[in-house]
């Protein structure tokens, strides 16, 4: 086997790969996480099916805990829905909503306090062309047919959606030429139309460009959304429509007979679903371990953005990133400079191996490598700008592409692993694939008749025009009295936004839904008042509030009685 | 309904400038976003203001008091109308001044005033914006933040604290927390004089043995949940953290005061050029902007560290901002060396009356003299035994028939 001789030209006799049942299982011994990261992609053949799983030990270093929700009780004890969704992410979420369109009964687990806590909040929103992804590639198909959809699925769930284009410059004339050839063939292969631009042109949308780009490519089909915004509406539209959806509860154990799950075990109780739906992102090769079905490896890839004041956002009106022409290599892969629907301009991310999948720590030198690259594009960045900055973890397979079918092993699971970047350009695809796969399964399944296809949340009293703003404020007055004032947002909006279909009850959940404390002064005016808004609300006592997670309490009580 | 003065908060400048306004004949609408007047002495219930304009030591709320008393009081002759909970969300300019588009409870309304005056204070400076990474866990506070926490919802923030930053306000929350029973651990600087008030360090630090660590910086936040520990570094002359330096405190609460910017969005909307050294407007001695109409004081012109100074910019630009009109307009730079800080006002309109000027040195000096010139001609000079960039200096210099205004510092042999 030649994956053998290259391990071994490598890591001499301390690692080895064997085909087992049509996968490349890996053993050995490694002294550093990269090394075994860089086992997993001499043994993968990149976008295979073959996949690579990577059982290489790592001296010193113990498998990754999980963490778990505090809670344990029997809510979903003997619960036997149709279909199991593991992972409320936007993947898990939008195959909830696609499902729910059936006469199915769907449940969709979370392990997390809310919906797109890890990947799905924590990366640039982009929508993508799809460019940089070999044809072949089930992402590659996936990310064009998703792409296509976005315009009509924002619509239909309320959802702010740019597609403002991404520009992609170049600082050299070396490509000038391969370029302009290649630009048919990006047109046949990727979603949108791609087009040359001058200089002169491109700084007629893009006048903040730095000096020194000479050239450029225009992506049409880019755009920007925010993502966790998504994630919230498809959850809540596919609650609008029957599924349920289960916070604070994680799948801990599965019971198989024969090729088949029985049971799955949860803090929340034991569940006998027909079918379940792996679409737990990182967690994902630990559901299809449990599941007997392992046949694919997670490396976790973190990344590093960083959320612009919007002073910055006179800077970009579009996305715009530069082209390297260093090797592309992962630590460098990808980013740029994005301007969000909420007026904010995001810078990043950075892209670095990590056995870590819930360490979502922030470090300097991810700022600073992110600017770094980023200024060849944006010279007038600067760090004074920066208001925020949080880091994302992406799912990644040896392979580098998407796995979405049946379980290979066992009968009645079905994954969608391996969803990193373009993910989220993806998801209403990837979804769609899914109900295909469930529906030859459940031939019967039949459409509703009142499915509602349509979400509408509240409104964004800021972005109101005058008269509308008036009338709505007459009729609402809690949208009269703005709490936030950096991002300008209304009591009502904050109240509103704890009154949705799916439970919010934390000052992040609410930031995420309405966004006060997003804006420069992070929450340093409007904090104490969304606190209280919450334990009005929710009633419970100011010290009950917490800010996301459990324990993560903000105040310790009224001061006397401690 | 149209008012001559509009100003837009109401906290030590603005309550100052709009019953200065009234007095001096303007009709004043007084906008502010809380449902109380007093601005950020609400929550200040330790001692200390009005040593200057009143000779005693008064409480933040007992020193807003005496304004709102005087407020309610000439509110009786009917020229000024107050707006409480009422947020402006936009400004534009007309032909004869200025429309306000304001939202309250159940209303969005239009009101004219010709002129306005920006009293909107200053805003905390947050711990991502000194870059602090890590996680990001509940029980990390701004000072200013902490303080509202503590002293108007009377909740407790935390069992054991730590401290970035010897603002004012940081040293106020040391001692603070320690008199309600927390253990603050120590207060760390990263510069490497204290950035607060000499008094404060005293009355605040050394009187309840809290240790105050200079060029030392918080790098790291850590905990999943609630703040478990930071991790501190000591810093270079350039305030970069100096590898190697890490060492881990474990503390439940991390309290950051480093520093206040201030709050000028509005004005920025409206074109008003700002300055790169205050944050705020670029002003003439009678705290008019270079859009003309636009007034600004207080804190939104530039951060104070006594309250005195910040009630007596008010009362000017809202005398000014109701009787300006007679004045000349044409102004000459104020300009001045790297020695200072900071100067404003930045321009000087020509007028016979000297001209009260507030500086701060850039760092700690001994023993100089402060000069102005106009031209090579002195104008003005006043010795110091020391000056410390946390405390702002206040003087008054001679301006007519001026043609620049250069500040200079020189060492005393």
């Amino acid at each position: 086997m030649n994956i053998n001789r290259k391990l071994k030209k490598r890591f001499a006799n301390n690692v080895k790969a064997k085909l087992v049942d049509d996968k490349i299982v890996l053993s050995g011994n490694v002294s550093s996480w990269d090394e075994k990261v860089s086992a997993g992609l001499i043994a993968s053949k990149p976008g295979g099916r073959v996949h690579v799983v990577n059982d290489i030990k790592v001296k010193g270093l113990e498998d990754e805990k999980t963490i778990f929700p505090f809670i344990n009780d029997n809510k979903l004890d003997g619960r036997k829905p149709d279909v199991l969704i593991i992972g409320g992410g936007v993947v898990g979420c939008a195959i909830a909503r696609e499902l729910s369109k059936y006469d199915i009964d769907i449940l969709l687990v979370e392990k997390e306090y809310d919906v797109a806590l890890h990947a799905s909040s924590r990366n640039d929103g982009m929508i993508h062309p799809g460019l940089d992804i070999k044809p072949g590639r089930l992402k590659k198909k996936l990310n064009n047919i998703g792409n296509a959809m976005y315009d009509e699925f924002c619509s239909e769930l309320d959802i702010k959606f740019n597609r403002c284009g991404q520009y992609l410059c170049f600082a050299n004339y070396i490509l000038l030429i391969p370029i302009i050839f290649a630009i048919p063939y990006f047109n046949l292969t990727a979603a949108g139309k791609t087009h040359f631009v001058s200089r002169k042109e491109m700084r007629k949308r893009e006048p903040h460009i730095s000096e020194d780009i000479k050239y450029g490519l225009y992506f049409d089909g880019a755009g920007s959304i925010c993502p966790y915004g998504l994630t919230i509406a498809l959850a809540e539209n596919a609650i609008q429509n029957g599924a349920e959806i289960s916070l604070d509860t994680a799948v801990k154990d599965m019971k198989l007979s024969g090729n088949k799950i029985e049971e799955v075990v949860t803090n929340r109780g034991c569940i006998h679903p027909k079918m379940i739906i792996n679409a737990a992102g990182v967690f994902s090769e630990e559901i299809a371990k449990m599941a007997g079905d392992r046949f694919f490896s997670i490396h976790p890839r973190k990344g590093t953005s960083a959320i612009l004041d919007k002073e910055a956002k006179k800077n970009v009106n579009t996305i715009y990133s530069s082209f390297n022409l260093e090797k592309n290599n992962h630590n460098t892969k990808g980013g740029g400079i994005v301007s969000t629907v909420d007026g904010n301009v995001l810078v990043g991310p950075n892209a670095i191996e990590t056995n870590e999948k819930e360490n979502f720590d922030t470090e300097k030198s991810s700022i600073d490598s992110v600017f770094k690259k980023q200024k060849r594009v944006g010279n007038w960045l600067t760090g004074n700008d920066i208001i925020t900055y949080f880091t994302g973890v992406r799912a990644a397979t040896y392979e580098e592409d998407f796995i979405v079918e049946k379980g290979r092993n066992t009968h009645n699971i079905f994954h969608a692993a391996g969803i990193q970047s373009p993910g989220l350009t993806a998801a209403p695809a990837i979804a769609v694939m899914m109900r295909e796969l469930i529906n030859k399964e459940i031939p019967e399944m039949i459409r509703k008749e009142k499915y509602l296809s349509h979400r509408k949340t509240f409104p964004k009293i800021s972005e109101m025009d005058e008269d509308d703003r008036r009338e709505y404020i007459e009729k609402n007055p809690d949208y009269g009295e703005i709490v936030c004032r950096c991002e300008e947002i209304s009591k009502g909006e904050i109240l509103d936004s704890m009154r949705g279909p799916l439970r919010c009850d934390t000052v992040d959940a609410v930031k995420r839904r309405a966004r006060p404390g997003m804006g420069r002064c992070q929450g340093g005016f409007c904090g104490p008042q969304v606190a209280k808004l919450i334990s009005i609300e929710k009633g419970i006592p100011l010290n009950e509030v917490r800010k996301g997670y459990e324990d993560s309490y903000i105040l310790l009580g009224e001061k006397n009685e401690i | 309904m149209k008012y001559d003065v509009a100003v837009i908060g109401a906290g030590p400048a603005g309550l100052a400038a709009a019953i200065s306004a009234e007095k001096h004949g303007a009709k004043v609408v007084l906008i502010e976003r809380e449902d109380r007047l007093g601005g950020v002495l609400k929550q200040c219930i330790h001692d200390g203001f009005g040593l200057i304009r009143y000779g005693e030591k008064l409480s933040g709320c007992e020193y807003a008091n005496r304004y709102i008393d005087i407020l309610i009081e000439r509110m009786n002759y009917g020229n000024i109308e107050l707006k409480l909970k009422t947020f402006v969300s936009k400004v534009d300019k007309i032909d004869d001044g200025f429309n306000l588009l304001l939202s309250s409870r159940g209303k969005l309304e239009n009101i004219k005033s010709e002129k306005i005056i920006f009293a909107t204070g200053c805003r905390e400076r947050t711990p991502k914006q000194v870059s602090i990474h890590g996680s990001r866990p509940s029980g990390v506070f701004t000072a200013g933040l902490a303080q509202y926490y503590l002293n108007i919802n009377g909740q407790m923030l935390g069992k054991k604290c730590v401290i970035l930053g010897s603002g004012d306000i940081g040293l106020i929350m040391a001692r603070r927390l320690t008199l309600e029973g927390a253990n603050v651990l120590g207060v760390y600087e990263a510069k490497d004089s204290p950035s607060g008030l000499t008094r404060n360090i005293y009355q605040c630090l050394e009187d309840f043995d809290i240790p105050l660590y200079l060029s030392h910086t918080v790098t790291r936040l850590h905990g999943r949940n609630r703040l478990e520990g930071v991790t501190i570094s000591r810093v270079d002359q350039n305030m970069v953290p100096i590898e190697g330096t890490e060492e881990y405190i474990s503390c439940d609460t991390l309290i950051v005061s480093v520093g206040l910017i201030p709050e000028n969005e509005l004005p920025k909307t409206l074109n008003v050029p700002l300055s790169k050294h205050t944050k705020g407007a670029i002003v003439n001695q009678y705290y008019e902007t270079e859009v003309k109409g636009i007034y600004a004081c207080g804190n939104a012109l530039h951060v104070n560290d006594l309250v005195d100074y910040v009630s007596e910019s008010g009362e000017e630009a809202g005398k000014f901002a109701a009787i300006r009109d007679k004045f000349e307009q044409e102004a000459v730079e104020v300009t001045f060396t790297s020695d200072f800080g900071y100067v404003v006002p930045q321009k000087i309109v020509k007028d016979t009356e000297p001209a009260t000027f507030y500086f701060r040195t850039s760092k700690i000096r001994e023993n100089v003299i402060v000069k102005v010139y106009d031209g090579d001609k002195e104008i003005f000079k006043k010795k110091y035994l020391n000056l410390k960039p946390p405390e702002m200096e206040k003087i008054k210099v001679p301006i007519d028939g001026v043609s620049e205004i250069r500040f200079v510092m020189e060492v005393i042999q």
